[in-house]
């Protein structure tokens, strides 16, 4: 028997709603008409244009060619990738401390447990800004002038910047972009034969040995065929500087140093939870069915643990992004500090801060949605094999 | 009945917790380095290689160590920067009144405290953040009017935290009901891009909006404070992840708590008052504690703008000529309140989680 749709009730005119909604769009368009008539009495027409004009400020330092004539969209670039240098120099180190003070919080040891305890503790409770002032104080004052800078190899670290031996850029090395992209294939691929094989056989054969060898070698045999100019560079003391080679300013060590320590210590407590969230039943199981302690933690704790651990995972990459902006406070120029920059010399404080937060939105939204694509593959891998 | 017997060997189990694997040796033996060294280089700091409070100021000249004079020269500096001297006693009942109406909070939400009710303290927070705007800045009943640009340390600290948080957090509400419901799907898609885009950028752009775009909002003629323009920033920006704690814990509840409160007859606003906020909001503590603590830390950041908080009249503090030496010090001072205050607030996290985790079992 089939039921005939009953009709829609009269829904009574939601006056509340509408009344809340119309309240919104007219403080907005209050607000708006306040942002015109101040700018037109200021002398500015709300406006895009002013990016196309030259800057005529210096950046203490960029990964593309930028000089004072160029444009202000330039400069806004050139901030935009000193803020993903530092974002990705920062999510690195961040995990690889926070991994590590995790697993030294769930060591049996007391000493170590307490050490990770202390360590979490203090950059848990601690401002960042303030962490990043003391560094910040200390670099300058403790690290010797350029004169004098410790040496470690074609290393060299002064209380201005690390100098350090680099590859000298050159347009035909995007030519090696083609067999990176093939290698990366190839080692895909082979990863799924490996996999098809231990499905069918159970035989293991060498993965990563593999994909590590056609990732790398691929490009430099392709290099030395084809003759791709990759000459390194090392630092050498000139007179007053150094020259050659590369530099990273004292303040990206700063930051990258509070950014890792800080975020370090929220990822150990992340890892520590996930750790401790697995069951003692499991890993008792596993020995009991006699795999060995190596077999254990690969096959029956990491996969648990990193499902549990991924999500809040993401969370904290995702802070370590929007927080790169405290690089501010030392003056590295990042996005933040580039487009404060240029608020201070256009009075373009509604055009700039729109083209900021944008930014700053858009890395994160893309690092969420990128880390959660991986977060699914893993869930459905792991959901694969457990069937 | 037999005595339960000691544990065997009990020596080799302490064998086995500091050197059980080769890994564990090393975690132990690094572990024990370092601490020794901490320990030493922060003794050495404080007391071996520091200088008495009671020698004067040149003493410290060429010392290694803390110079504990420093503190007696600057505390007051740093505690209220360059408020005017002799008015000294109103920053310090401002920081006193808003710092004993947290602790009240914080000691109430953990059931302790129990005659003070939510009325009560709702029209302590009314009373009181007016009258910290009025003291600081004076200019009736006799008290010397002070300008905004001389707020400085501890009260700006308070005020950018304290009541930054708690006009954040009935606006948090507000939005966390607006992304709850779905009557209204406009308002609900409006919550939701408000929140998101608030969570998605960095503070600093908010305190930036707040300090650069916000005076353009308001008609021509008018001037805001970077304080208060600050303030206002600082309460739109913690309110998205206060928000996002409430739905949280709304989101928690059964819905069978929504269908009973319908079918006792109650309204939709009477249902989320009476028996819906309520359950969330004691589910959402925990969270909220959370990022009050985060708020708290981050307001710091405001240096960045050139408003002197506790951080920033600390870096005054030796910046000034002649002083240059001692920002060890000046930092260890901020630090030191820093751990003092966010102990008492993670205590009264971990107290709500207990309470909470002993609740549900």
């Amino acid at each position: 028997m089939q039921h005939s749709p009953r009709p829609a009730a009269r829904k009574p005119p939601d006056w509340l709603g509408t009344g809340v909604v119309a309240l919104i769009l007219l403080a907005l368009a209050v607000l708006g008409a306040n942002i015109w008539l101040n700018m037109q009495g200021a002398g500015v027409t709300p406006g895009f244009g002013f990016l196309a004009q030259t800057a005529g400020f210096d950046l203490s330092e960029s990964l593309i060619p930028y000089a004072a004539k160029d444009s202000y969209a330039r400069a806004i670039l050139a901030g935009l990738l000193n803020t993903v240098l530092l974002a990705l120099a920062g999510l690195v180190m961040a995990t690889v401390v926070g991994v590590l003070m995790g697993l030294v919080s769930v060591t049996p040891s007391p000493a170590g447990r307490m050490v990770a305890l202390l360590y979490v503790e203090l950059f848990r409770n601690l401002p960042k800004i303030l962490v990043l002032l003391l560094f910040y104080v200390l670099a300058v004052r403790g690290l010797p002038p350029v004169r004098e800078a410790l040496s470690l190899g074609p290393f060299h670290l002064s209380n201005r910047s690390v100098y350090m031996p680099m590859i000298l850029p050159d347009p035909a090395q995007l030519w090696l972009l083609l067999p990176l992209g093939a290698g990366a294939l190839a080692a895909i691929f082979w990863a799924r034969r490996a996999r098809r094989i231990k499905w069918e056989t159970g035989r293991e054969t060498p993965v990563l040995p593999v994909a590590l060898a056609l990732l790398l070698g691929l490009p430099l045999a392709f290099a030395l065929l084809a003759g791709v100019p990759l000459v390194p560079t090392l630092p050498t003391f000139e007179r007053f500087d150094f020259a050659g080679g590369a530099r990273l300013s004292v303040q990206f060590l700063v930051v990258l140093l509070t950014l890792g320590l800080y975020h370090g210590a929220q990822i150990a407590e992340v890892v520590r939870g996930g750790i401790l969230a697995v069951p003692r039943g499991q890993v008792e199981a596993a020995r009991a069915l006699g795999l060995s302690p190596r077999h254990v933690t690969r096959f029956v704790v990491l996969p648990q643990v990193l499902r549990i651990v991924i999500p809040p995972m993401i969370n904290q990459y995702v802070n370590l992004i929007k927080n790169t902006s405290v690089a501010i406070v030392v003056g590295y120029s990042d996005l933040m500090s580039v487009s404060g920059t240029i608020i201070n010399q256009t009075f373009r404080p509604l055009e700039m801060m729109l083209i900021t937060m944008a930014l700053y939105l858009g890395l994160s939204l893309l690092a969420s949605s990128a880390m959660n694509r991986l977060n699914a593959v893993l869930r459905a891998r792991g959901a694969r094999s457990a069937t | 009945m037999i005595p339960a017997s000691p544990p065997p060997a009990q020596r080799r189990d302490l064998l086995r917790q500091w050197a059980g694997t080769p890994v564990t040796a090393l975690v132990s033996a690094g572990s024990v380095a370092l601490a020794i060294w901490l320990a030493s280089a922060l003794l050495d700091w404080a007391l071996v290689s520091a200088v008495s409070p009671l020698r004067p100021m040149e003493a410290c000249a060429d010392a290694a160590g803390a110079c504990w004079r420093f503190y007696l020269e600057k505390s007051r500096f740093m505690l209220f920067g360059t408020y005017p001297h002799a008015e000294h006693w109103r920053p310090a009942l401002v920081s006193v009144l808003l710092l004993a109406l947290s602790g009240a909070v914080g000691l109430r939400i953990t059931g302790r405290l129990g005659g003070l009710g939510p009325r009560w303290l709702l029209a302590l927070w009314g009373l009181v953040i007016p009258l910290a705007f009025a003291l600081m800045g004076g200019g009736w009943a006799g008290l010397p009017p002070v300008d905004m640009s001389r707020w400085n340390g501890m009260p700006v600290l308070l005020i950018l935290s304290v009541i930054a948080i708690a006009l954040a957090f009935p606006l948090g509400v507000a939005l966390a009901v607006l992304r709850h419901q779905t009557r209204w799907p406009v308002l609900r898609r409006a919550a939701v891009v408000y929140i998101e885009a608030m969570r998605g950028v960095p503070m600093v752009t908010v305190l930036f909006v707040g300090v650069f775009v916000l005076p353009l909002t308001l008609p021509p003629g008018t001037r805001i404070s970077p304080v208060m323009a600050t303030l206002i920033a600082l309460v739109f920006f913690h309110a998205a992840y206060f928000a996002e704690d409430v739905r949280g814990g709304l989101q928690s509840l059964p819905a069978s708590q929504t269908e009973a409160a319908a079918s006792l007859g109650l309204s939709w606003g009477q249902s989320m008052r009476l028996v819906l906020l309520p359950q969330a909001l004691l589910r959402s503590l925990p969270a909220l504690v959370n990022s009050v603590i985060g708020a708290y830390k981050d307001t710091s950041l405001v240096v960045v703008l050139g408003i002197h908080d506790l951080t920033s009249t600390a870096r005054m503090a030796f910046s000034e000529p002649g002083w240059g030496a001692f920002a060890l010090e000046a930092y260890a001072f901020v630090g030191m309140w820093f751990l003092l205050s966010c102990a008492f607030l993670s205590w009264v996290g971990r107290d709500l989680h207990r309470q909470q985790s002993a609740r549900s079992r």
